[in-house]
């Protein structure tokens, strides 16, 4: 099974891609408020993750040396999706609100599609190393 | 009115992400001290497990945040 690194590198290479996508929309298509909200979203998202990962490997550590585990941070998370959806409300004419609050959740929804296909296709390997 | 929604949602989503973390997390330990060798695989299904678990409540919260600045 891969590590916390691993997984996580494979999630930001493939949000940088969706933003990549994301960016020639704005610039392209007749909705670049639905683009930019979206782009704005999958950046603190991406920031949350980035948080997550940081806090599991420091609770890890803290875990092999035996000293007192930190909190894993679940209120600077909260934060920085009340972040984002507060830059959406005081800029209503750049970033759709709605587009936001969808954006923030993509790099979760990607995850758990990633994770299940990664189980499935790991799934015959799996049960042959038992 | 606005105020004791967001209230009521934030405060039901916190408290659920707090019961879902903290079963998480004791459970990993336990794991942990159980099998020492299986600490990569558990902490990787405790990355998992946290993310999906905290996705509702940044939701309620956010939509709490709308909601009183309606």
């Amino acid at each position: 099974m891969e590590n916390l690194r691993q997984i996580h590198n494979r999630q930001k290479r493939a949000l940088f891609f969706l933003l990549a996508l994301l960016v020639l929309g704005w610039g392209f298509t007749p909705w670049p408020k639905v683009f930019a909200g979206l782009i704005l979203g999958i950046l603190f998202g991406l920031y949350n993750f980035w948080i997550l990962v940081r806090r599991m490997e420091k609770f890890d550590r803290t875990l092999t040396e035996g000293t007192r585990a930190p909190s894993l941070g679940s209120g600077i998370r909260f934060a920085s999706g009340v972040a984002a959806a507060a830059i959406a409300i005081s800029l209503p004419e750049t970033f759709d609100l709605i587009a936001t609050v969808i954006g923030l959740m993509i790099p979760y929804g990607l995850m758990l599609a990633e994770r299940i296909t990664y189980h499935l296709k790991h799934q015959d390997s799996g049960e042959k190393e038992r | 009115m606005g105020l004791l929604a967001a209230a009521i949602a934030v405060g039901l989503g916190a408290l659920g992400a707090g019961i879902g973390n903290g079963l998480i997390v004791s459970r990993t330990v336990e794991g942990i001290a159980r099998q020492p060798e299986a600490r990569g695989v558990l902490q990787t299904t405790m990355f998992i497990g946290v993310a999906l678990v905290e996705a509702l409540p940044i939701i309620a919260t956010v939509i709490a945040f709308i909601v009183m600045n309606r």
